[in-house]
């Protein structure tokens, strides 16, 4: 299942810290042999700071007691650089850890400024400090404290730039520490500041493609996530920029889209874009939706369908596991195989008006007791005019067509 | 008389000569021009002609008694001479009426119909004379107004009365020899002399061949300046060899502005200018002089053809190349000079600083602005030569020696930095590689290899064919030796820069250099351009879509607009391309989308610049046909139309026939390409249709049996043409075409005859069709959830159940029938309004009647209905016609928007059975019978159904005759 795996493509696209769970995740699968995860994984540390786990994974790699030599001396840079950093910020930090002199802040950024260079001697130096320092302890693993600094940092800091980062820093330590209800409002609010920023397009372009990579952590974890995701990437501006950067998203879209009954109108749209794109990016999931909707091949949406559930299972983001009631469910996984059974169903009951019960259930890749049952369960709930004709195994469909 | 004028005019060019010779010792003269002044062009006319007086003389003494008009004549003519020579226009307008006097007594004499030869002289004479004053402007201003208003007289006269001679002085003028020849005046003495004229009046005939009976000095007037040329480079070459040394910078440098200085005069002669500033550039002091006179020698090459239409002769078009490839060495040998167009002229004594001079030395000048030039011929002269000679295909092999060049000019400009520069240079080698195929490309690379392998052999050649001008080979030291003419140079250049060309393997790598260089370098239109060069090589080596995805994001088509012609013909190169490429990779509806629109207008071959179309409509201007001319293509880069059309064609064919099929009964919804509609409109009112001959007819043919059914038939024909030996992997081309008619030939099918089948069998349509199950059944099921097929699957049988909503024949004629009622009704109305709400200004008399006629052809059960009109007409307005046919009936508001709800909701098919439900009641047959008579009222205002109309109007009357049974099989 190597060939459906996206992790490479989607890496770049991420933060150094955000392909952790990635890799942890395929270790777990067992997609790639243990050494070359582990090897990938102390080449991305190596542009951080978490030297200590580092070394322990160099350990575990070589079979060794003795880490080499510039890990060593990188861990007392490091070291030093955190002390330099924390005593540069130190003023800024314990004013900003008591709560009552916090209160005095207010929304007007040239007065706090103001007001913390005359009361506490707090300079600007200070300020950026702050934001080396975040980004230092962010770049060690801190992920809550850089946040916290981060978030002060922005309601201090004047350049738009640098607020930008913090934008992106916070987001990043937010999607880290799982607290997916801020990571939506950060992501929000990075949005719109992508939006109004006037950079040239194709800075554009390249922010909303990581945003909207990042935003995946968020969507497939936050409960309202699945129409979050539709919205977000169903924007022109996003939509576009899947299509010309990063069409492997396509795979998140039409798995959202497909596990989401309320947004079942944008189907059209979305099976119009992914044939646009199918020169450049198909996988199992997109292949699906083009063989039910494109070519009707009702045999190869079902040898698809296989193929999606073995993908899902290996996916990162589709392929979460659930504990519930002792059991290790994938509820992505299940609803998506729900779905498309329905979609080939109601796809096979508008062009028959009589079916064959045995061949159904093979579509479905169910028994064929299953599938009786469920075609029954759907007729109860109404969502299907239909009868069973047992004695010859077949469903006739109810005429829709009024004759003349 | 004669000797008077003898003696005259020797003392003259005597007098002249002498000077010529002083200015010659002096600085180094090579000739003046005869032409320059009309004291000069005089000269030169009266040499001639007072030989031919010396003839008149000697005839006179042979046979005096003979003829004496002709000795008048020739009187005549003396004196029109003397009089040139002073200007005195006021006494030559009078000697040429004289002149024409005397010519009919001539005339009358002799007997003959011919004017006599030395009056059509007198006219050539005269008309030179007359071009030149007229050149000369300082002269004519200097002119008395009295000698000004004959001037303008004689103008006007000799214009016309020259007119009558045409011929002759055409004849004269081309051959004397072959003119006096066929002058049956018998004097062979006169032959004889007049041919020695004749020798000195062409410039190109150096008195060499001259077979002097005539003393010494009789030779150096009778021969005029051509001798003294010649005579003059002797001496002038003498003193360049004799002591090369004592040639200045300042001499040359004195010589190069004099020469420049009668650059662009009226009689300079060109090529004699190149020339001699080529030699210049053997002499030259230092390598800045020395680039200097190179310019110039390469700008006066240019100024070889003066004609926008015409284009520089190969060979001077070589030796510019050459040039410029020296321009170049010296460039990169002495880094420190600079060329720039912005130096100011003054500062030209810059070229002094020699060789060894550190700092830089600008020189004026701009390279890329040559080689574009060089470019621009190289384009004319291909569009010029006839494609189907040797000389086109030897001149397409110069085409490595200009990209050599531009290589060259590429790397000197990024050299010095100058990006525009760079990429527009870029541009340049773009355009001469980006409609090349791999394959091309390949023959290209061979041939340039071919060439530099055997360089020695090409370079010995143009040097002994051209021995005199051998600017190129100066730097060159073995070959110079051997030229016994040429001194040696004085500034040796060895050659530097590349003479080869590199080419990389894949043209899309040498694409993507340049086209990545122009991108970040560029303008806006050179950008553009390059662009669609990208777009068009993409197309051409088949990857439709990098080449549509480049497209959509340069948003070339919204701009395409505003660019320049020559952009925007390359833009529809372009399209034509990305269309073909989209028809090779089975994109049918992408291929038709980029080429229909080409075809819209009917006027492809203009817009492709291959050729010009004939339109009948609106005639062109000579201007504007000039500059069409100079936009064509060159040939080895037309895209070939037949295929173009071919693609076409079948694109549209096989969109358009399931189309036709589906929509059978309303001709007009949905047309898709209305160029393939009115082709097969114009074959189908064809009486007699014979084999088909072009791709129109054969495609034709193929529409037709396709949209019968038969696509055996349609594959056999289009697999015929013959253009399919032009594309590329033909046999996938050729297969994927089979299974696109087979398919499109399924839905036709299905959509023509699906109405008259209970159930069809799967398998049956598999074997007709020569389909696989999967893909038949892919076919079906898209139509029955596009709905266009009313039918649905019987899984068990394999069956096709059809529905049979699909109206019949009958049903949809009388759907159509009552939607054209409608809009009779509509235009009625407007007419009782205009009548009744007073609106009547804007409305004919005639249609007032027919209002008239109307309100009382319908019943007063109308009336009442009009009651309701406000509402009523709320329908017609929101463009729903058929609510009428519900608004007819007793509640009619109510009725009327219940059908335009069902009917605005739902798709074109379901309209007819909604429609349907209400022909069955009586209240149809009723309101059928009373709407009859109006049809036939209301047909002039009908307009354009007005065709249709009483056709499906008898019918109509027929069926209600006979019952309203369902009568398929009589239609």
């Amino acid at each position: 299942m190597a060939q459906y795996d996206l992790t490479l493509t989607i890496a770049p696209y991420l933060d150094r810290h955000l392909v952790f769970p990635l890799l942890e995740f395929l270790q777990e699968k067992q997609l790639y042999t243990d050494d070359h995860i582990l090897k990938a994984k102390i080449d991305l540390l190596a542009k951080t700071n978490m030297v200590d786990y580092a070394v322990d994974i160099y350990k575990s790699l070589y079979h060794t007691e003795y880490p080499l030599q510039e890990m060593l001396d990188r861990r007392t840079e490091v070291m030093d650089r955190l002390k330099y950093l924390e005593e540069l910020a130190a003023p800024l930090v314990s004013f900003l850890q008591n709560p009552a002199l916090v209160q005095e802040l207010r929304p007007d950024k040239q007065y706090n400024l103001q007001m913390l260079h005359d009361r506490f001697q707090i300079r600007s130096e200070q300020i950026e400090a702050l934001y080396q320092f975040a980004k230092f302890q962010f770049e060690c693993g801190n992920y809550s404290g850089a946040g916290d600094f981060l978030y002060q940092y922005r309601t201090l800091c004047t350049n738009v730039d640098r607020s930008f980062s913090a934008l992106w820093g916070k987001l990043a330590a937010e999607i880290l520490m799982q607290n997916w209800d801020v990571a939506v409002e950060e992501l929000n609010r990075l949005k719109e500041t992508i939006d109004s920023r006037p950079d040239p397009p194709l800075t554009q372009l390249k922010n909303r493609t990581w945003l909207m990579h990042w935003s995946l952590f968020i969507f497939f974890n936050h409960e309202n996530g699945r129409n979050g995701i539709i919205d977000l990437f169903f924007q022109e501006k996003y939509l576009n920029a899947i299509q010309t950067n990063a069409p492997h998203l396509l795979r998140y879209f039409a798995t959202a889209i497909i596990i989401n009954k309320r947004r079942r109108n944008m189907l059209k749209e979305l099976i119009k874009v992914i044939q646009q794109e199918h020169y450049t990016y198909k996988d199992p999931i997109t292949e699906f939706l083009e063989c039910l909707y494109v070519d009707y091949d009702f045999e190869g949406a079902q040898q698809k369908l296989r193929e999606c559930e073995e993908l899902i299972v290996n996916d990162f983001f589709l392929g979460k596991q659930v504990q519930e009631n002792g059991y290790l469910t994938m509820p992505l996984r299940d609803e998506f195989l729900e779905n498309a059974r329905l979609f080939i169903f109601e796809t096979y009951c508008r062009i028959h008006q009589c079916i064959d019960i045995g061949i159904l259930s093979q579509k479905l890749n169910m028994t064929y007791g299953d599938a009786e049952r469920w075609i029954v369960n759907l007729i109860r709930n109404a969502r299907l005019d239909a009868k069973i004709d047992s004695k010859m195994g077949t469903v006739v469909m109810g005429t829709q067509h009024t004759n003349v | 008389m004669a000797s008077r004028f003898w003696t005259q005019q020797q003392s003259d060019s005597e007098s002249e000569e002498e000077e010529e010779i002083e200015e010659e010792e002096e600085e180094l003269e090579t000739r003046p021009d005869p032409r320059e002044g009309a004291a000069a062009g005089s000269k030169y006319l009266s040499a001639n002609l007072s030989d031919s007086d010396e003839s008149d003389d000697q005839r006179r003494v042979v046979r005096s008694a003979k003829d004496k008009r002709f000795d008048e004549m020739g009187t005549i003519v003396e004196q029109m001479k003397n009089y040139m020579k002073i200007n005195d226009w006021v006494s030559l307008q009078e000697s040429f009426e004289k002149l024409n006097k005397q010519l009919e007594k001539v005339i009358r004499v002799t007997e003959s119909e011919k004017a006599p030869r030395v009056y059509i002289k007198a006219l050539v004479m005269l008309e030179d004379f007359l071009v030149q004053a007229l050149a000369n402007k300082d002269a004519k201003k200097k002119m008395s107004s009295s000698n000004a208003k004959s001037l303008n007289y004689m103008k006007q006269k000799l214009k016309k009365n020259n007119k009558l001679y045409e011929a002759e002085i055409e004849l004269y003028r081309q051959k004397p020899e072959s003119e006096e020849d066929s002058d049956n005046d018998e004097e062979d003495e006169e032959g004889m002399e007049s041919e020695v004229d004749y020798s000195d009046e062409e410039p190109g005939n150096i008195a060499a061949g001259y077979s002097g009976s005539e003393d010494e000095e009789e030779e150096e007037d009778e021969e005029g300046w051509e001798k003294k040329r010649s005579k003059k480079d002797k001496l002038m070459d003498k003193q360049f060899m004799r002591d090369p040394s004592e040639i200045t910078w300042e001499m040359v440098d004195k010589k190069v502005k004099e020469i420049i200085a009668a650059r662009g005069r009226k009689g300079t002669d060109r090529t004699e200018q190149v020339e001699q500033l080529t030699y210049l550039t053997r002499v030259a002091k230092t390598p800045a002089q020395k680039l200097e006179v190179l310019m110039h020698v390469v700008s006066a090459q240019f100024d070889v053809t003066p004609n926008l239409n015409t284009h520089l002769p190969v060979a001077v078009w070589k030796k510019s190349v050459q040039n410029i490839l020296s321009i170049l060495d010296i460039l990169s040998q002495y880094r420190n000079i600079e060329v720039d167009e912005r130096v100011e002229p003054e500062s030209d004594t810059e070229t002094q600083k020699g060789a060894d001079y550190e700092g830089p030395i600008y020189v004026r000048g701009n390279i890329v602005a040559f080689l574009e030039r060089i470019d621009d011929e190289l384009f004319k002269s291909l569009q010029c030569i006839d494609p189907h000679t040797k000389e086109y295909v030897e001149r397409m092999r110069d085409e490595p020696l200009f990209m050599t060049l531009a290589q060259n000019v590429q790397d000197y400009v990024q050299r010095i930095g100058d990006k525009s520069a760079t990429a527009r240079v870029a541009l340049r080698r773009v355009e001469h590689v980006y409609y090349k195929p791999q394959e091309v490309y390949e023959a290209m690379r061979k041939l340039a290899e071919a060439q530099t392998s055997n360089v020695a052999e090409e370079d010995e050649l143009p040097t002994e064919v051209d021995e005199g001008e051998s600017g190129e080979d100066g730097k060159v030291i073995e070959i110079k030796a051997r030229e016994s003419k040429a001194p040696p140079s004085f500034v040796v250049i060895p050659e530097i820069v590349p003479r080869r060309p590199t080419f990389p393997d894949l043209s899309r790598v040498l694409m993507d250099q340049l086209v990545s260089t122009i991108y970040k370098y560029g303008d806006e239109r050179t950008r553009a351009r390059a662009m669609l060069c990208d777009i068009y090589h993409h197309a051409i080596s088949e990857e439709f879509h990098t080449a549509r995805d480049l497209l959509l994001m340069s948003h070339l088509q919204e701009n395409v607009q505003v660019m320049d012609i020559s952009t925007q013909i390359l833009f529809n190169r372009t399209m034509a391309q990305l269309g073909l490429c989209a028809f090779r990779a089975a994109l049918i509806n992408e291929a038709h989308g980029c080429l229909s629109e080409l075809y819209a207008g009917g006027r492809i071959k203009e817009l492709l610049a291959q050729g010009v179309s004939q339109s009948r409509y609106h005639e062109k201007t000579p201007e504007q046909e000039k500059l069409e001319r100079r936009r064509q293509m060159p040939f080895h880069m037309h895209i070939n139309l037949e295929l173009l059309e071919a693609v076409h064609l079948i694109c549209a064919m096989l969109l358009e026939v399931p189309n036709m099929a589906a929509n059978a009964h309303d001709i007009k919804r949905k047309v898709i390409s209305k160029t393939f509609r009115r082709l097969l409109d114009i074959n189908e009112r064809q009486t007699f249709l014979g084999p088909p001959e072009n791709v129109r007819d054969h495609m034709m043919v193929a529409t037709r049996s396709l949209s019968n059914g038969n696509w055996q038939k349609a594959v056999e024909v289009v697999q015929s043409l013959d253009v399919w030996k032009l594309i590329p992997r033909r046999e996938f081309v050729l297969d994927m075409l089979k299974s696109k008619i087979q398919e499109e030939g399924l839905r036709t099918y299905l959509f023509t005859y699906s109405s008259y089948y209970d159930a069809l069998s799967l398998d049956q349509l598999m074997t007709i069709f020569e389909l696989e199950e999967a893909q038949v059944h892919s076919i079906i099921s898209k139509m029955m959830i596009a709905e266009e097929l009313h039918a649905s699957w019987d899984q068990p049988t394999r069956c096709i159940v059809t529905h049979n909503v699909e109206p019949t024949r009958l049903q949809a004629l009388a759907s159509q029938y009552a939607e054209k009622l409608t809009v009779l009704v509509e235009g009625n109305e407007k007419a009782f309004d205009a009548r009744t709400g007073g609106g009547l200004e804007g409305i004919s008399s005639m249609r007032r009647k027919e209002g008239q006629d109307y309100a009382g052809a319908a019943s007063g059960r109308r009336q009442n209905e009009y009651t309701g009109r406000q509402n009523y007409r709320e329908f017609g307005n929101a463009g729903n016609r058929s609510g009428f046919t519900g608004g007819r009936g007793a509640g009619g508001q109510t009725r009327g928007g219940f059908y335009r709800d069902q009917r605005s909701g739902q798709a074109n098919s379901r309209n007819n059975s909604s429609y349907t439900a209400g022909y069955q009641s009586t209240r149809y047959q009723d309101a059928y019978s009373s709407v009859g008579r109006t049809t036939y009222q209301g047909l002039s205002s009908a307009g354009a159904s007005r065709n249709a109309q009483p056709d499906a109007a008898g019918r109509m009357v027929n069926l209600a005759q006979g019952g309203l049974t369902r009568s398929s099989g009589r239609f």
